[in-house]
């Protein structure tokens, strides 16, 4: 609870440090906005000529790409800091965070604060809920709970593979965080229904960076479409496995953090 | 001209020593065509749709992907931080033009992208099916095409990133060009395929000479005139963009306010 609290706080201290800049803070949650109505437009542009994709409708692909971006903007929003690990590691400023009797992973993601997230999570969530709203599902207490659980789940595996790949920058030792980037840009991938990919990729995306556990599995189960359903039910066991095998990630890169000297 | 043959090959350089980040900054462009080609393989494998078949929509998402790729090493941040920092005052007492020298450094890396887009086409082919190439007069006209893709892109790019006098976001102004130019461009779906308005102002924009204009001309779906016609609102984009980018400068240095030394 302690832990919680305090988080709010020290993202809090950046929420106001960003209101400063207002002009620049409407700039990029617009431009997040911009960039969720192109991919609509182009998805109904797409879907206009052809009704369905591997049969997948619009509605369901839809919903792919707001899980996408609803993990998104949970990342950016709420643990934006872990994108600055590598500058953190590259100029030895770790220290600080060393020395404070508060967890290092939890202070290294909150030291930013993305509002680009925010408007992520609104227009993803409004994609989900448009996806739903045309969707045949049956809400029973039990769907909906199980609904909620998928949607937990997959934004903790989001955030796990960031964090995981994001704390690659303690071998790599590079100032920016290229590489977690890439693989974040992999992760768009899963947008589109696993089943159009060749093997190895629904290999990449189901098992060794599993995005598809994001958005298609999950989804997949809800929906109840597609060729292999009972996966999505796996989703909770995927973001344990990908929570644990991050703080593992996190934790041996941490003990070979050296500092830069003060 | 010394001066700017100095700086394109230091560009060039510096794309090499950092070859790791050069490889993963083409990331977005290359997730975008392994997702597209393999949507449209499957909606394609069934019947044309728009006209398009599955060999001429392979052919356009590779010319999207080259035409993505092109002047991309650019430092665009490394000018946004520059203006930001105020170290862009630096550039501003050394005797060479500044809008011209980041023009020279766009090229100085463009051997490098030609290379990685030709090893890329090249996989992409070998993996997919071979593409037809266009008969002779088509494909001058789609070489030209490519050649004025180079300056368009990068004037597009040097416009919005004088924005940094401005505000002091540059990712958020840097997001929302790339979103514009995915959807307006053509790189994300073909023009045809939108709403007849909105393909309209594409057409007619800066963004369709980016993707569209070349990528059509070398499946021969436009062809003689109109061909022409596409080539030629390239050109005067790349005339308007060239003068109308020198008075954002001007205004843009008025803005400028330097701190220290």
């Amino acid at each position: 609870m302690r832990t919680a609290r305090l988080y709010l706080r020290l993202l809090g201290a950046h929420f106001r440090s960003m209101m400063e800049y207002e002009t620049d803070f409407l700039i990029l949650a617009g431009a997040t906005v911009l960039m969720q109505v192109v991919n609509v437009v182009f998805l109904s542009a797409l879907f206009a000529k052809v009704p369905v994709l591997n049969g997948w409708t619009f509605w369901s692909v839809l919903m792919m790409f707001g899980a996408v971006a609803l993990a998104e903007g949970v990342g950016s929003l709420f643990f934006d800091g872990m994108w600055n690990l590598a500058w953190h590691i590259n100029r030895g400023e770790l220290d600080y965070y060393l020395v404070r009797p508060y967890p290092v992973a939890l202070q290294v993601s909150s030291a930013a604060l993305g509002i680009n997230g925010l408007s992520n999570i609104v227009t993803g969530g409004l994609m989900i809920g448009a996806g739903l709203a045309h969707s045949a599902v049956e809400w029973t207490p039990w769907r909906i709970a199980l609904g909620v659980l998928l949607l937990i789940s997959s934004v903790v595996i989001k955030l796990s593979i960031n964090l995981a790949t994001n704390a690659v920058c303690f071998w790599l030792n590079s100032p920016s965080p290229m590489f977690a980037f890439a693989m974040h840009q992999v992760g768009d991938l899963a947008r589109f229904p696993l089943s159009i990919y060749p093997f190895a990729l629904k290999a990449v995306l189901g098992v060794v960076l599993p995005f598809a556990f994001i958005s298609f599995f999950p989804i997949a189960y809800l929906l109840d479409t597609g060729s292999s359903q009972w996966v999505g039910l796996l989703t909770p066991l995927v973001a344990v496995y990908c929570a644990g095998m991050a703080a593992l990630v996190f934790r041996r890169g941490l003990r070979r953090y050296e500092s830069a000297g003060n | 001209m010394r001066g700017y043959r100095a700086l394109a090959r230091a560009t060039a350089r510096a794309a090499l020593t950092y070859r790791f980040s050069l490889l993963l900054g083409m990331g977005a462009v290359l997730v975008q065509l392994v997702a597209l080609l393999a949507v449209w393989r499957v909606i394609l494998e069934q019947s044309p749709v728009n006209g398009f078949t599955w060999p001429q929509m392979r052919a356009y998402l590779l010319v999207a992907f080259a035409a993505g790729t092109v002047v991309s090493i650019l430092g665009d941040f490394r000018m946004a931080f520059r203006i930001l920092d105020g170290d862009v005052a630096l550039d501003l007492v050394k005797p060479v033009d500044y809008q011209k020298a980041r023009f020279a450094e766009a090229l100085g890396g463009l051997w490098i992208e030609v290379l990685l887009i030709a090893a890329v086409v090249g996989v992409t082919l070998a993996v997919t099916g071979g593409v037809d190439l266009p008969a002779g007069r088509a494909l001058a006209l789609f070489a030209a095409s490519m050649l004025l893709l180079v300056p368009l892109k990068f004037l597009i790019v040097y416009v919005s990133t004088l924005a940094c006098f401005w505000t002091q976001n540059y990712m958020g102004v840097q997001w929302a060009r790339l979103a514009v130019v995915n959807l307006l461009s053509g790189a994300l779906i073909p023009l045809v395929y939108l709403p007849h308005w909105l393909a309209t102002v594409a057409q007619w924009s800066p963004f369709a000479g980016l993707t569209s204009t070349p990528a059509l001309i070398f499946l021969g779906r436009v062809h003689g005139p109109e061909a022409l016609l596409l080539v030629a609102v390239q050109l005067g984009w790349v005339l308007a963009l060239w003068f109308g980018a020198r008075l954002v400068w001007r205004a843009a240095l008025r803005r400028l306010t330097v701190n220290g030394g």
